[in-house]
């Protein structure tokens, strides 16, 4: 092993554990907050009852099935959201013209706050697990396409002249250089919209809550049970750095061949 | 760099201070301003509070009333805190709030009926809860006025949730119906029938109040205020109560003097108004405004306890009283 890689690794165990104590640092601060300023439970748990409250629900199995619930919800939504806006944004970097049809209902569309439209949604879409997947996809949506607009414009015209030297067919441009090519910028993308489509679920959850984790967290408002609000939260923000994590796992495992660069 | 930090954690802690509404500071024209936690939007049910404003109740108790239409769990919490001294809450979520040790008393009641109805359209023939069974039921949530009532009723039927199919839809309740997408709803009785029959569509009513009586909507107040300030309890109480006594009384001079309170209302279809006030006035009468009767109180702990909301016996006396009615 070199020196410089050992300084290497060193330097990343060193951040590693200031990562450790910084949330140390915090669950401390949440602990003396709770225990001497005098805030009720009802209103700011300790960290010991979120803990206690998380143990009881995992232990009476209702936070596995509620997790699960809003996990698949999640997953059907971001690959939707994902697929259209792939197909969608790849469209549009193509086509200029065809970008100036739809430009201004895509960005009207995001200006639309989710909130509120998610009731019309269960209204029109039915109040089962459709209406969910699709709050969510099109929160999904829109980072998604622009990151896929923007991957593939940015292509070198210097990969397409050489494909087209090589009497490559339109197929193989599209295997060969704009998928690799445009993979970086469309994965950022895919980070940002599979961090969001938590919320997407739990936006649809909180409209006609009966199962997932929006139904916890309101009931647990309904009953005053607090440390029951936090453990969903947590819950949802473990799911979001599970996605986010596996986003960026599919980054390192098809962007090796960018570091060889 | 820490002095720095020092001096911003001041600033919010300064802010903060600011923030907390006492009931006790006083408004510019010398009166006890309250802001008071609504749990729903400005509507004609709230008339007995624009009435005891408009015709000075609240002014001659030394009041001055801020509506804060605010969610009903966070009015109860706030409550609950000593942060705000009364809210409008139902009476499930005094019980609830209690179970978790929040330090809240309920004081006067305002409904005597439970608000809540199953609305079914009129060709299922739906008249009894006996009826429901095998049926699907939409209603808001797992949770809420709405389901304690749906589960009340089933109760008192002898059936229990597995009977009937639950649909949770939001509160879409009358948009649902009209688009064919739900044939059985529970709403509230002085809302959703009024609504859909508006539309035109006939429906049947069942209503919870006819089979159970419990606790219902009602001024809570904190256990701060009751032992800090108990004049002022029994000032607010008062006022109210004249307000709803007129209410009553005139239901005509109620509409026109609610109409400053409630936006777009020259908009609203008069005749709605005028029904949904004639219903919740239906569900207010009895013979000593504001009185809670125990057995309502002990009706609703029976209930939350067969739907495990709440997991032991309560002390009922701590969490309702009768001193501040007239």
């Amino acid at each position: 092993m070199n020196l410089n890689l050992l300084r290497t690794l060193s330097k990343n165990n060193n951040r590693n554990w200031l990562g450790m104590i910084s949330l140390l640092v915090g669950l401390l601060a949440w602990y003396f907050i709770t225990r001497y300023s005098g805030i009720p439970n009802f209103i700011l748990p300790s960290p010991f009852s979120v803990w206690n409250r998380l143990l009881k629900a995992l232990g009476d199995g209702s936070l596995i099935y509620h997790t699960s619930i809003t996990l698949s919800e999640v997953v059907l939504g971001l690959a939707v959201g994902t697929i259209f806006a792939t197909i969608v944004g790849y469209g549009l970097a193509k086509s200029r013209s065809l970008e100036r049809v739809l430009s201004p209902y895509l960005v009207a569309s995001q200006a639309i706050p989710i909130v509120a439209i998610a009731p019309l949604l269960v209204i029109w879409l039915g109040d089962g697990i459709l209406s969910k997947v699709v709050i969510c996809a099109l929160i999904v949506f829109f980072p998604v396409l622009v990151n896929t607009i923007v991957g593939v414009r940015a292509v070198p015209t210097a990969l397409y002249d050489l494909m087209n030297s090589l009497h490559a067919s339109r197929a193989q441009i599209l295997w060969k250089v704009e998928v690799p090519a445009s993979l970086p910028v469309f994965l950022g993308g895919l980070r940002v919209g599979a961090t969001l489509s938590v919320i997407g679920a739990i936006v649809g959850e909180l409209v006609d809550a009966e199962k997932g984790l929006g139904f916890l967290l309101q009931l647990g408002d309904f009953q005053f049970d607090t440390p029951m609000v936090f453990v969903a939260v947590f819950m949802l923000i473990a799911l979001a750095l599970m996605l986010y994590g596996i986003v960026t796992y599919l980054e390192k495992r098809f962007l090796k061949w960018q570091e060889k660069i | 760099m820490f002095r720095k930090f020092v001096l911003i954690m001041l600033g919010m802690t300064l802010v903060l201070a600011g923030c907390s509404n006492n009931p006790s500071a006083n408004g510019t024209s010398g009166l006890t301003k309250i802001q008071l936690p609504m749990g729903y939007i400005p509507n004609i049910q709230f008339a007995p509070f624009y009435v005891a404003i408009q015709k000075g109740y609240f002014r001659d108790a030394g009041i001055e009333i801020d509506f804060d239409y605010k969610f009903e769990t966070d009015g109860v919490k706030l409550v609950g805190a000593g942060e705000l001294p009364f809210a409008l809450v139902s009476g499930e979520q005094v019980l609830l709030a209690r179970a978790q040790g929040l330090p809240v008393e309920y004081v006067a009641a305002w409904y005597q009926q439970y608000p809540v109805s199953v609305v079914a359209k009129s060709d299922l023939g739906i008249l009894i809860p006996q009826d429901l069974k095998g049926r699907k039921i939409g209603l808001p949530g797992l949770f809420g006025a709405t389901y304690v009532g749906l589960r009340a009723l089933l109760f008192e039927a002898h059936m229990s949730e597995s009977d009937v199919t639950l649909d949770a839809i939001g509160f879409n309740q009358v948009d649902l119906v009209a688009a064919g997408q739900q044939d059985i709803v529970v709403g509230y009785a002085e809302n959703e029938p009024i609504q859909l029959r508006a539309r035109g569509i006939p429906v049947t009513e069942i209503r919870v109040a006819d089979y159970v009586e419990l606790a219902s909507n009602g001024i809570l107040a904190s256990e701060k205020v009751i032992k800090e300030n108990p004049e002022l309890v029994r000032a607010f109480v008062g006022a109210f109560l004249k307000g709803l006594s007129d209410t009553i009384a005139n239901p005509e001079e109620a509409l026109q003097m609610s109409a400053t309170y409630i936006p777009n209302f020259a908009d609203l279809d008069a005749n709605v108004q005028k029904k949904v006030l004639e219903t919740s006035i239906e569900q207010w009468k009895t013979d000593r405004l504001g009185y809670s009767d125990p057995q309502a109180w002990e009706n609703m702990q029976n209930v939350l306890l067969d739907m495990g909301l709440i997991t032991e016996k309560l002390d009922l006396s701590k969490a309702f009283t009768n001193e501040f009615i007239p």
